[in-house]
């Protein structure tokens, strides 16, 4: 049962990987991304990680995704709506391919006799809130404070990088 | 399901977020693409700290999206920045730092 719904779940987000790179306009591009999130949000429950799964949907679809419908929406292109599927750069498509595939066979290479091989198929006990929780706030404690002051860095930046030139925030 | 069916399907994401940011020209589906780059690594750290039974990976995850969120809120002010500058979106017409 769990495998059926992995090979449905992980079908459906390829596809929707797909569609975000040949969708021509922007905001169905986001909208495809929006799927995507949400089937790795059921991944996540899958794998046994709730927790992560309910930061993506909030974090990523709740923010990020919004963000990106909001700044499209802000910019008012005037795309047409024809055709649907983009045309791609004919120059790129070689080096594209070769660095995907690259990318596939070099991490397969690293992965394929290294010690995992004992853990792979290993049922473990799934880990708890209450563990993940203590050794964020007591072994982590400072990388989550940095990521922070990283937030408020960025907000900041993007404030300034995007008013107008002269005019006061 | 083992740990390679989960890092095999992070790869093929990996894989066509990266050959997406090749051929596109649109800024806001690159920055697409980069999402789907963090996103496809997220999986992976999230398969190992299932797998390898360890807390790092799901914290290591909250880290990166708290950078994704970041990188995220930049480079659309970046975009809204280059739009209003040169009027247009299409990173083949934008060639300012061709020498």
């Amino acid at each position: 049962m769990e495998t059926v719904i992995f090979w449905i779940l992980s079908a459906f987000a390829v596809a929707v990987a797909l569609a975000v790179v040949f969708f021509k306009r922007a905001v169905n591009g986001v909208m495809s991304l929006l799927a995507l999130m949400l089937a790795l949000a059921g991944l996540y429950v899958l794998m046994g990680a709730p927790l992560v799964a309910f930061f993506q949907v909030i974090v990523y679809v709740g923010a990020v995704l919004v963000l990106f419908a909001f700044v499209i929406m802000l910019l008012n292109l005037k795309e047409s709506v024809q055709p649907l599927i983009s045309l791609v750069d004919v120059k790129a498509v070689a080096p594209a391919v070769l660095f995907a595939v690259g990318i596939v066979v070099l991490t397969w290479l690293a992965l394929r006799d290294a010690a995992f091989s004992k853990a792979a198929a290993l049922q473990q006990p799934v880990i708890g809130l209450r563990q993940i929780a203590l050794d964020l706030f007591t072994k982590h404690l400072l990388v989550f404070e940095l990521a922070s002051v990283v937030l408020l860095v960025a907000a900041v930046a993007a404030i300034v990088i995007s008013r107008k030139e002269g005019e006061r925030p | 399901m083992t740990l390679y069916h989960f890092v095999g399907l992070g790869m093929a994401l990996f894989a066509i977020g990266a050959a997406g940011f090749f051929i596109r020209n649109n800024a806001v589906v690159l920055l697409l693409c980069i999402e789907i780059m963090l996103n496809a690594v997220n999986l992976i750290f999230a398969s190992f700290a299932r797998f390898l039974y360890g807390t790092e990976g799901q914290i290591f995850i909250f880290i990166i999206m708290m950078i994704a969120a970041a990188e995220a809120a930049v480079g659309l002010g970046i975009i809204i920045a280059l739009y209003r500058s040169h009027k247009t979106l299409d990173m083949s017409l934008i060639k300012d730092l061709k020498g």
